[in-house]
């Protein structure tokens, strides 16, 4: 039986977060059973621990910790939660939150049945106003550092200072990293509130994706 | 060796990433530094990028440690930097009194957590007294407090540059949420800016042979007697007091006429002008004044506002750290003094519109 | 005992001699030793000394070489920032047994575990002889010192430090570490020479630990304070090379 389960991995502040939780809302607006799992092990700050209950009251399941759970949080580390080790055996779509870079990428030795997992898609957030991800060089010694991405999903972007152009200039250098390393790209995602924009674009065809912001809602 | 920051760009970045971007543009060699939060991803990406550049980076045993290696790394002559918070800010305390003594130029970047003791990792304004006075002696040093990324940017390169020219401690004060939050802003090199990079020297170690182009020097904070302490003493307040009119920077908005001016610092400057600004709309006269330098203090500029307005307003993530540097700048005027204290909280601009209209009895 | 030369080296400060140590204090054999090493070695315009807090303290101007004086415990961050700093400086860093094995402990470890580039010279005289005589990590069980006024009890205060069989345990096979004494000053020239080879050859961390007498907190004449170097602290601390390089037998 296939499902859909699918690892949002990329760089510090790439938008990983805010994408996999988008990603987690329309499917479940689909009908579909959800659960989004917070495996941010390497940044304690912007999780999905704050969005818990809110996102749950919109109907998906999220297994993250919740602040009146944690303790010390920066201090203590961030601990797995024991139903995150075991999240594949859920049933539904799942979606996974990861922490940044390569070492948060390695969580996955810890989800068990994770990487034998056939359907596991894992997509990287590519932001290029993030100076580590700026180029198309940059990118693919980046993506090269995983090992293993299936999808690029192009988040570029720059706050509220966000423009056609800087989008149109990530859609450009997402389309020449996927002709180079042949690694498909899955979605160009835009802000909601930018939607106006896409009439001016056809985003060279890629799918797009209007992201409502959740995520400043969730410091700390 | 690649060039750190080629031409301006415009760049979205986290507050950490942007301090090890900044120390980056402004040709910093070496970086010494301890885990602790909210500051390690200047750690994170300092050493990430650090190898690119031809740049170091050395983990110490603790804070002590990275200060005293910072100091090593400025007597050997290189613009080096350490980057610490609340508990960490307290043992650098020690070293950075041996580099206000000697006069080295270090350079020191604390994101404020809050405190006292271990408290939490995430966010306060409680560390103004440490950086400001927390050395025995007479803390001499620089202190920017910043309230956003391009600040964060702005003033990581002018420290360095301000250091090795006055030859004083200097400190960016920023906290744990301008370290953590998410921001664009332009990178650029200073040097296509016009900035003038003071070049840093060579206190031990110069090139050269004894007795025919340089003598050993011999480097002390010791002294064996009050007099002589006395004088080496009064020759770096000297120092310090001449140059202060060159260092001191704050941002004064609406002054000239308000009844009641709102007086904060860092992070919490944005939810202050946001009040200002509602507060004016609304029609009450409000003004709004910011240090950028918590040390030296604007003495001067603060008390010309205050002369001519009744009233001010303390509003800090701290119970008072700041207020205590207001009070002391205006002894001896008349105006009086109201606060929002919230130590370690967040304080919103609805926050102090809320108080200003409830408390102060103004009209519009 | 040996007599090694009476000539003063040349890269002792003239200016600053005579020096300020006690009579019978032990540090004016070992700075003459490190002096005659560092003239032997043609280093002294590419050396810089750090000296420590405590009696170390008053070597801050003893040579012709950049000096820094520090804090308490603090020297070994501040050498191994220069050092780190720039690796071309030989970087010496001076202090005594409060400072290294006890304020300074945990930068002396760490130091010695990243193998850093340095030579650490520690004066072990099993006092604080600055503060006036203090109990420090090296005084001997029963020894009479300001703080132990009926002689230190080790159940409650602990045993001497054995610095360099410590440092010695966590160091790298490039590390040189040995023990001297004031009371053989041949041997000691060649325990702080390979030292300070070792760290030329930019190899590794280098420790020496030197015995040094300390008569006026002692309280001891002569012949008494010789007595207490060679008979009592002999008993804890052996003299010798603890780690040496294994390609380099020279000496």
């Amino acid at each position: 039986m296939s499902r859909i389960i699918e690892a949002y991995v990329g760089e510090y502040a790439s938008g990983k977060s805010e994408n996999a939780v988008n990603r987690a809302l329309e499917l479940a607006k689909q009908g579909r059973k959800v659960v989004l799992v917070d495996l941010d092990l390497v940044e304690p700050f912007y999780t999905l621990r704050p969005l818990k209950n809110k996102l749950e009251n919109m109907g998906i399941e999220v297994i993250a910790w919740e602040t009146k759970d944690t303790f010390g949080l920066g201090e203590a580390g961030y601990v797995i939660k024991p139903e995150m080790r075991w999240a594949l055996r859920r049933k539904g779509e799942i979606i996974f939150d990861v922490g940044y870079g390569v070492q948060g990428f390695k969580i996955f030795n810890l989800v068990e049945g994770a990487l034998e997992e056939e359907n596991l898609k894992i997509y990287a957030v590519v932001n290029i106003s993030r100076p580590m991800t700026a180029s198309v060089e940059d990118i693919i010694a980046y993506l090269n550092l995983f090992g293993r991405v299936d999808g690029i999903i192009n988040n570029s972007h720059l706050g509220e200072l966000t423009d056609i152009e800087i989008i149109e200039e990530g859609v450009q250098v997402i389309k020449e990293v996927s002709k180079i390393t042949g690694i498909p790209v899955i979605a160009i995602s835009v802000e909601k509130n930018l939607e106006f924009l896409a009439g001016k674009t056809s985003f060279e065809g890629f799918p797009v994706r209007f992201l409502e912001r959740y995520m400043p809602q969730s410091l700390w | 060796m690649e060039r750190a920051i080629k031409e301006e760009k415009r760049v979205f970045m986290t507050g950490n990433e942007v301090v090890a971007w900044g120390a980056l543009a402004a040709e910093a060699d070496i970086m010494y530094g301890y885990p602790i939060t909210p500051q390690n991803e200047i750690m994170h990406y300092w050493t990430r990028l650090a190898p690119k550049h031809g740049k170091k980076f050395l983990q110490t045993e603790d804070e002590l440690s990275a200060g005293f290696t910072t100091i090593g790394g400025v007597l050997a002559g290189r613009r080096a930097f350490t980057a610490t918070a609340g508990p960490g800010n307290v043992l650098l305390q020690e070293p950075v009194t041996m580099a206000e003594m000697m006069r080295l130029p270090m350079v020191v970047c604390i994101q404020q957590r809050g405190g006292p003791s271990t408290a939490t990792v995430i966010y306060s304004q409680q560390e103004v007294n440490l950086t400001t006075y927390g050395g025995n002696g007479e803390s001499l040093r620089i202190v920017y407090s910043t309230a956003n990324h391009q600040e964060l940017y702005d003033y990581t390169i002018k420290s360095f540059n301000v250091a090795w020219r006055y030859r004083f401690p200097t400190f960016i004060l920023g906290d744990g949420y301008q370290a953590k939050m998410r921001e664009p802003l332009v990178m650029y090199n200073p040097r296509e800016k016009g900035v003038e990079m003071v070049p840093p020297e060579s206190f031990v170690g110069n090139k050269g042979s004894f007795g025919i182009d340089r003598e050993p020097v011999h480097l002390r904070n010791a002294f064996s007697m009050e007099e002589e302490l006395y004088e080496v003493v009064m020759e770096h307040i000297d120092d310090y007091n001449r140059i202060t009119p060159q260092i001191v920077e704050y941002v004064s908005l609406g002054c000239e006429d308000a009844d009641l001016v709102i007086v904060s610092h860092g992070i919490v400057s944005r939810a202050a002008v946001a009040a200002q600004e509602m507060l004016r709309r609304e029609g009450y006269r409000i003004g709004y004044f910011r240090p950028i330098t918590l040390r030296p203090f604007p003495v001067k500029a603060l008390r010309k506002v205050c002369k001519s307005t009744p009233r001010f307003l303390v509003v800090e993530s701290a119970y008072g750290q700041l207020a205590r540097l207001v009070k002391d700048a205006l002894f001896g005027l008349e105006a009086k003094m109201d606060e929002i204290f919230m130590p370690g909280l967040g304080i919103t601009s609805e926050k102090i519109v809320g108080h200003v209209k409830k408390k102060s009895e103004l009209k519009v | 005992m040996s007599v090694s030369g009476t000539s003063m080296p040349k890269s002792w400060n003239l200016k600053t001699k005579p020096h300020k140590f006690c009579p019978g204090c032990g540090h004016g054999l070992v700075l003459k030793v490190l002096g005659q090493a560092i003239d032997e070695l043609e280093i002294q315009e590419k050396t810089v000394f750090g000296c420590d807090i405590g009696c170390s303290l008053l070597a801050w101007d003893f040579f012709n070489v950049d000096s820094v004086q520090t804090h308490h415990g603090r020297t070994t961050p501040v050498i191994t920032g220069i050092v780190r700093a720039n690796p071309s400086l030989i970087g010496i860093a001076y202090m005594g047994d409060g400072g290294g094995y006890a304020i300074g402990s945990q930068h002396l470890v760490n130091a010695a575990n990243r193998n850093d580039k340095i030579f650490v010279l520690l004066v072990n005289n099993t006092n604080y002889g600055m503060t006036g005589g203090q109990m420090a990590p090296t005084t001997l069980p029963g020894q009479v010192t300001e703080t132990s006024p009926y002689g230190r009890d080790i159940e409650e205060t602990g045993a001497p430090t054995l610095g360099p069989e410590m440092v010695a345990a966590i160091t790298s096979e490039t590390a040189y570490v040995a023990r001297g004494t004031v009371s053989n000053m041949r041997q000691m020239k060649s325990f702080i020479k390979k030292a300070l080879k070792n760290v030329v050859n930019g190899s590794g961390f280098s420790f020496v630990e030197v015995l040094a007498t300390c008569p006026t907190n002692w309280r001891t004449n002569a012949r008494d304070t010789w007595k207490f170097l060679e008979k009592d602290m002999a008993k804890y601390f052996k003299v010798g090379e603890l780690k040496t390089l294994p390609t380099k037998r020279e000496d």
